[in-house]
């Protein structure tokens, strides 16, 4: 191969300078760094909000619950961002999450071990992603079809292989390992959803993986056209979202205790509803997995301060519905920048911060 | 004869791009009059305007004498004028009975369809267009060239006084095409007008009465079919771009127009008889290595489609390639790139680069894994190599973090042959290289291949702008999907009419 490229002698002429800013003024900064940490800052609105209408909010306990409930849709709308991040959805997320309780009920039940139930459970459900992905890249069948489909054969799978209205889980070692325990004073469902949302966070930033579905949701033909393995990494995706929905169910089932193909339903509309609060585009392309978890968080501390004041769960269906009309507004339709160039141009001198030539 | 159509000074802008700087045209009635002019000559925008689907800046627009003034589309159909594009515009579901009435269904009492009357008035159409089809089957399961004759039809039935056909003929074979013209010369006949667009010289020369060039927003020639040849057409159509270029600097005897630097005798690729369905056919050529070589033709002539066959992209019907002297077969991309092709697509916007993604990102796209180890990516030698690439090919970023598409179309350009600089391809296939990309990047451009070809690299250059296809090594000609002409460089004249005559 001819090695012409690196070496080459820089060209004459030099890049222009880029336009030269303005010094930077704390207004500036603000001004930049609004659009990209604004979820932090509806996060600590809320919580605020919080402290006020509830003198129980900003306990230990009530801290406590709320994250613990939201671990299960973390781990969820991790394993959806990256769906959605290739510019695909994954609806059958909530019935691989209930299948997901099911084989483990049923494995511990027949006396396995719980170590080795845990991965047949997530075996099982990294399949079923797995397929999702084969019907997506090798039979082309639209991703939301495709998985709306795998909705329903997942949970009909479920309800066959259950045969009883529910099943008991009485093997502490799992529920343990699951939910009652903890390490390093951090309750075990807990832990697992920081780790697994920052090992999200490296791939997604630092590895050619996430690079690749980043390129693939920005634009699949030039992502295929640059050689990208698209195929392959579609795959992996639907799988990955295939087992971390069975991490979810483990977590679910180890809290309640039971197995039931009626666990999970809605889940996968909240883990879609959190992770576009997170700044994603359902075009695909854009967002973070850290994103997606705070877009969890916003969600779960709004209905547990709407518990905690005594709104009826009808009147919070309204709310959260609201919240994320206006998140989503704020980030991806770009409201931010829309309402702060309002301002700027009606209160404030042009100043133009313009980056385009 | 009278004049059917008759616009005078029309001019548009978008966005402070001037398309349209003041068009005259005249249509005579009963004629069929060709349209012709290279891509962004103001075609499509002046068809637009015609066809209500955009209102002028100026100029005044008469049809039959009266001087009309649309808003939408819908006016310009009431009065008569109705438009046939490539992509045609029927229900595929419906019949073609409801289809040709569609919005006029006939009706009996409030509400239940005629259904009598409407058949029988979709025979009637189609006769008048020399068909004879079911017309209770759904459009969707005729042929193309069956579909156009039900829109014309549908045309014709509303009353049409002048018809524009939008290159109707880009998406027939051949005996279809012989029999649409014979029921287009009938319809005019019939006393309507038609407008046709086509950047076949055969069909313009075959089929109509006479022919309006545009360039660059400005009627340039008119001829008549009968008087003139396909080559003055053709002069007329790419004539400008020699002013001020390369080949026109080259021309006064001050820089030399040659991207290639001389190739030597090795040959790097070797394909024989190779097609993609009607689109390619039977192309055969070596390319040597250090060779810059041109692949030339109007558009739609079958170099673009060349040009993604050779890297990987379109998949080949017949015909094989070789590499380095072993036949090679590309499933993917990812096969030519693995050998050392690269490939600046035509459709930047659409193929070329990753909107929201960084230049860096972007430019390395296509070597990931040299930038990484165990797949965890290296910032900081990717961002190193980034910013060499920026400064070398004199980039106008802020930052190697920039998204792309707040570049301009010239340094997006150079961000994606920085790809392939990057991943240190051997052979560059360029498809339509300038596209889009203003005067000083062009010229970046040429000086950024030249480079690559002077340090041992190959270049393809498909295009359909003379100009370029003068500054290569050699160039292959091509019409209708096939390779007609070969020139070496020496061989064509300054004026480039020796590629002109073979386009036609």
């Amino acid at each position: 191969m001819t090695n012409n490229t690196l070496t080459g002698p820089p060209r004459s002429q030099s890049p222009q300078a880029p336009d030269a800013r303005p010094a930077t003024t704390a207004l500036d900064v603000v001004k930049r760094l609004l659009p990209k940490s604004y979820l932090l800052l509806v996060l600590l609105a809320i919580i605020i909000i919080g402290y006020y209408v509830s003198p129980d909010f900003l306990t230990a306990r009530n801290a406590q619950n709320v994250i613990a409930a939201a671990s299960i849709t973390a781990v969820l709308a991790i394993g959806q961002f990256f769906v959605i991040l290739t510019g695909g959805i994954d609806l059958s997320v909530g019935s691989t999450l209930a299948m997901s309780t099911v084989i483990i009920a049923l494995t511990l039940q027949s006396g396995m071990n719980a170590g080795l139930a845990t991965g047949v459970t997530l075996a099982a459900c990294a399949f079923a992603g797995l397929i999702n992905g084969v019907l997506i890249v090798w039979l082309r069948i639209p991703p939301f079809i495709a998985t709306l489909a795998m909705m329903s054969a997942i949970k009909g799978f479920s309800y066959i292989i259950q045969s009883t209205s529910l099943i008991q889980i009485t093997n502490q070692a799992f529920i343990n390992a699951f939910s009652s325990g903890s390490w390093l004073w951090v309750r075990n469902p807990v832990a697992i959803f920081i780790v697994v949302a920052v090992v999200a966070a490296l791939v997604a930033k630092f590895t050619t993986f996430g690079r690749s579905l980043y390129a693939i949701g920005g634009n699949p033909e030039a992502a295929r056209l640059s050689g990208l393995p698209v195929a392959r990494n579609l795959l992996i995706t639907y799988t990955l979202s295939g087992f971390l929905a069975g991490l979810a169910g483990l977590i679910a089932a180890a809290q309640l205790q039971q197995g039931s193909s009626l666990i999970g339903v809605g889940y996968e509309l909240d883990a879609i509803a959190a992770v576009v609060v997170g700044g994603a585009s359902l075009m695909g392309g854009k967002g973070d997995p850290i994103s997606a978890v705070i877009g969890v968080f916003v969600l779960a501390t709004i209905i547990n301060i709407m518990n905690l004041v005594g709104i009826s769960s009808e009147p919070q269906l309204v709310i959260k519905g609201a919240v994320i009309i206006i998140a989503v507004f704020l980030s991806s339709a770009g409201g931010v920048q829309r309402i702060s160039s309002f301002f700027s141009s009606h209160f404030g001198r042009s100043r133009s911060a313009a980056t385009a030539h | 004869m009278t004049d059917e159509l008759r616009l005078t000074g029309i001019t548009k802008g978008y966005l402070g791009v001037q398309a349209l700087k003041g068009v005259d045209l005249t249509v005579k009635h009963g004629t069929i009059h060709a349209l012709a002019g290279q891509n962004g000559a103001g075609k499509s925008t002046l068809i637009k305007i015609i066809s209500g689907a955009e209102t002028p800046d100026g100029g005044t627009m008469y049809l039959g004498g009266e001087q009309k003034k649309f808003r939408e589309p819908i006016d310009a159909q009431n009065a008569g004028i109705h438009t046939i594009y490539q992509e045609l515009s029927l229900v595929p579901s419906l019949s073609v009975a409801e289809n040709i009435f569609l919005g006029q269904l006939p009706k009996r009492g409030r509400t239940a369809v005629d259904w009598g009357t409407m058949q029988s008035g979709a025979r009637a159409a189609l006769d008048r267009v020399g068909f004879d089809l079911d017309v209770r089957r759904p459009v969707g399961s005729f042929s193309v060239a069956q579909q156009q004759a039900v829109e014309l039809a549908k045309a014709l039935h509303k009353d049409a006084r002048l018809l524009l056909l939008d290159e109707p003929t880009s998406t027939l074979p051949l005996p279809d095409v012989e029999r649409l013209f014979t029921v287009l010369r009938s319809v005019a006949e019939q006393g309507v007008t038609l407008l046709y667009i086509s950047h076949r010289m055969d069909e313009l020369y075959s089929l109509c009465h006479e022919v309006t060039v545009l360039r660059d927003g400005r009627k340039t020639a008119e001829f008549d079919t009968t008087t003139s040849t396909a080559s003055e057409v053709v002069t007329a159509m790419v004539g400008k771009s020699l002013q001020g270029s390369i080949a026109d600097a080259a021309l006064r005897g001050e820089r030399s127009p040659r991207l290639g630097s001389g190739h030597t005798a090795e040959v790097l690729m070797a394909v024989a008889g190779l097609g993609e369905d009607e689109r390619v056919e039977d192309v055969s050529f070596e390319l040597r290595k250090g060779e810059v070589l041109g692949i030339s033709g109007l558009i739609g002539s079958g170099q673009s489609e060349l040009a993604g066959l050779l890297a990987g992209a379109r998949r080949k019907s017949t015909g094989t390639i070789k590499l380095d002297n072993k036949a090679v077969v590309f499933k993917n991309p990812r096969d030519a790139i693995r050998r050392g092709i690269g490939l600046l697509p035509q459709d930047r916007k659409a193929e070329g680069f990753i909107p929201d993604m960084g230049v860096a990102g972007n430019i390395t796209l296509a070597s990931l894994p040299m930038f990484s180890r165990l797949s965890v990516i290296d910032s900081r030698a990717e961002k190193k190599v980034a910013t060499q690439m920026v400064e070398r090919l004199g980039m106008k970023v802020s930052s190697v973090n920039q998204p792309m598409k707040t570049l301009s179309g010239g340094t997006q350009q150079k961000g994606i042959l920085a790809r392939w600089l990057a991943r240190s391809s051997r052979l560059l296939i360029c498809d339509e290289p300038t596209r889009g990309v203003d005067v000083g990047a062009k010229e970046d451009m040429y000086e950024l291949i030249r480079d690559f070809a002077r340090s041992g690299g190959t270049v393809i250059i498909s295009s359909s702008e003379i100009t370029e296809a003068m500054m290569c090594d050699r160039v292959l000609v091509m019409a209708r999907g096939r390779v007609v002409a070969e020139f070496e460089h020496d061989d064509i004249d300054p004026q480039g009419h020796a590629l002109i005559s073979e386009f036609a």
